[in-house]
């Protein structure tokens, strides 16, 4: 039974992974261990693409991206060619929890969530994601805050500064400094604002596991024996696994404890350059093809005789090039269907370096989602199950990469994130089928507030 | 919300209704609508599987098939109905019934039809195997007043969808790709960062592998 005077505390960890907290690492995570014994937990399904942008937004407001109608961070304005915008809290225009709970007079703090840049007013208090571009900017709502927050932690750390690195000591202590720094502002607010629901995100395992993955996975293509940098991923989970310890410890019965990731990660074993791939099955053609790896120009491209163009990052976007739709456009609307059909075949044959099929999986936005708002990809790839990345740049001549063209990168993500619900009177027990889009609806439950009709989640209470 | 609208595609046995009525929906999806297609070959194998070919029984017919496109059409669907349904009376009851009602007459000669007879079914009633066939021995008659008229004898079957498309975008009951546009460009109005921070934002996320 949903019980009222009741608070929800969220707690994100982006990236974490069930197959390192509820398996591998369990017994030496001590403060998860304890929490796990109380808890009702399991694997939490992601967003298709399952990245940060969208999921996170997915999640707090229970649709799916294509009814957010967002499909990454990095989104097409319209059909032309060029114009491109980022999902800021602008792009989001469905109700997220705290917008529902804002009217019900409760009150809300959030801190870190993705998508929350600009700051919008609600009933409460925020700092914004990291989608704002530094600390000079407005980040916090109401503007009082960043002078309340600065005073305790001096600058805020929004993010990383400088990810793409070789140097791993100084990564590995930018990420220390974040998320200690994100904890200490967390627990400030939890003592010193009032609230009945409160969540913050912090970055810092997705980007470990992005700089650091292939240290400690034997199964990795660059896994070094005996690096120095063999414990850094654990230990680095055992130090926010202390950090958690100390809130859980902090709030009372009546709390209601989420511990949520937006996906997993996994091994990335290594780049499939798209737009490479497209040359050569004869679907993109360049004006001028480079002599090195480039990043893919529009104006390079010769439109007349392209049919599809690529992007890349940790999932693969294909646009088409269609008659009436794109300025240039080349293909048949009547042939639409039939292409993309005709694409999926030829995407899923893809082989790895030796000649292995690599399981490619490809979905057509409107096969997934619900409906399909503004412009979405015309087809969204997992190359490899998402164990490959999609590589945008051209110029390496051939389909493979082992070196990614923005920098080294370790761990791909994966569809999976965790789930923890710790004080609400459900039996505990590990628990499946759940996806991250039940997660607002069981806190309007959780709350006693009607879960609304068009939620596409379901509440697990 | 789409306003829910239902179409109706009458006409002689195999002038085209079906094809028209697959093209129209396959448009509407593609603009990201809400379609339901009711077609007389698939209702009359599940819904209406107990009726005949008599006047009763195709009344009967048509009135299940009209509760069903009432239901659709005022919770915001664009139902596509393809029936011969062969007498005006129930027809206009349809469009009584439901919701934005569009009546496209696709008119083709008999002979034009007979000479398709994708499924053998003229063969069988002039040779008198079936009985009360519309065209041949049971009446059809012709809308007065149809929304749209579709000769499909001297149009193809794409120019006949973007005409229905057309009629539908008039009425407002389909957005025009313009308005889709239109909807599209209101995006640009949220400029959030100056051009140099949003530089500095995607090369931010380039080097966290996001782009």
């Amino acid at each position: 039974m949903p019980h009222t005077g009741r608070k929800v505390l969220v707690i994100g960890l982006d990236c974490a992974t069930p197959q390192l907290i509820f398996d591998r690492w369990v017994d030496d995570l001590p403060h998860f261990k304890a929490i796990l014994e109380q808890s009702v937990y399991g694997e939490l399904e992601s967003t298709i693409p399952p990245i940060t942008v969208p999921a996170w937004t997915s999640m707090v407001s229970s649709k799916s991206p294509g009814v957010l109608g967002f499909y990454g961070f990095r989104n097409r304005k319209n059909y032309s060619y060029d114009e491109m915008y980022f999902a800021t809290s602008q792009a989001v225009k469905e109700d997220r929890v705290w917008d529902i709970l804002s009217r019900a007079g409760k009150k809300s703090v959030l801190v870190g969530v993705p998508q929350t840049y600009p700051p919008k007013p609600l009933n409460g208090s925020m700092i914004s994601g990291f989608l704002a571009p530094d600390t000079n900017c407005q980040y916090t709502y109401p503007q009082e805050l960043k002078r309340e927050i600065e005073d305790v932690v001096g600058e805020y750390i929004l993010d990383v500064k400088k990810f793409r690195t070789e140097d791993k000591d100084d990564l590995i202590k930018q990420i220390y400094d974040m998320t200690e720094n994100r904890f200490r502002v967390v627990n400030h607010l939890l003592v010193n604002k009032e609230w009945d629901f409160f969540m913050f995100v912090d970055m810092g395992i997705d980007r470990i596991h992005h700089g650091l993955w292939k240290y400690f996975d034997e199964q990795h293509r660059k896994y070094e024996p005996n690096s120095p940098y063999k414990s850094v991923l654990k230990e680095y989970y055992q130090y926010v696994d202390s950090l958690v310890g100390r809130i859980v410890s902090k709030v009372d019965e009546r709390t209601v404890i989420f511990i949520v990731s937006d996906h997993g990660a996994q091994r990335m074993d290594g780049g499939i350059c798209i737009n490479e791939w497209l040359m050569r099955e004869g679907y993109l053609r360049l004006k001028n093809p480079p002599r090195e790896v480039f990043p893919l120009s529009h104006d390079n491209i010769d439109w007349p005789h392209t049919k599809a163009w690529g992007s890349g990052g940790y999932y693969g976007r294909l646009f088409l090039n269609v008659k009436n739709r794109e300025p240039q456009g080349v293909i048949e609307p009547q042939d639409y269907e039939k292409f993309r059909d005709h694409l999926i075949t030829k995407l899923e044959a893809i082989e790895d370096e030796n000649g292995e099929n690599i399981n490619t999986r490809v979905f057509k936005p409107q096969d997934i989602y619900p409906q399909v708002k503004n412009v979405a990809p015309d087809l969204i790839i997992y190359f490899g199950n998402l164990s490959w990345r999609s590589v945008g740049s051209v110029g390496f001549g051939d389909i493979h990469t082992f070196e990614n063209d923005t920098g080294p990168d370790d761990a791909n993500h994966s569809q999976y994130g965790i789930f923890v619900m710790k004080n609400s009177g459900l039996p505990r027990g590990k628990v499946s089928h759940l996806h991250l889009m039940d997660l607002a609806p069981t806190i309007l439950r959780i709350f006693n507030l009607p879960v609304p009709e068009d939620m596409e989640g379901k509440s697990i209470i | 919300m789409q306003p829910g609208c239902t179409v109706w595609f009458t006409g002689l046995p195999c002038s085209g209704k079906t094809t028209v009525a697959d093209l129209v929906a396959e448009e509407l999806k593609r603009r990201n609508l809400r379609v339901e297609r009711l077609d007389g070959d698939i209702v009359r194998q599940s819904l209406t599987r107990d009726l005949g070919f008599s006047k009763e029984d195709r009344d009967k017919n048509i009135e299940r098939v009209t509760f069903v496109a009432k239901l659709l059409s005022r919770n915001g669907v664009a139902v596509l109905v393809s029936f011969v349904s062969p007498y005006r009376e129930a027809r206009d009851n349809a469009r009584r019934e439901t919701t934005n009602f569009v009546e496209v007459f696709v008119a083709a000669p008999v002979a034009v039809c007979e000479q398709r007879d994708v499924k053998g079914m003229y063969k069988k009633a002039r040779a008198g195997e079936i009985k009360d066939f519309t065209g041949v021995d049971d009446p059809y008659e012709e809308p007065l007043h149809p929304e749209v008229l579709l000769k499909v004898d001297k149009t193809g079957p794409e120019e006949c969808r973007d005409t229905v498309i057309r009629k539908l975008e008039e009425l407002g009951y389909v957005p025009a790709l313009s308005t889709v546009a239109d909807q599209m460009a209101s995006l640009e109005e949220d400029e959030v960062y100056s051009q140099e921070e949003e530089e500095k934002i995607q090369r931010r996320l380039e080097d966290l592998g996001y782009l």
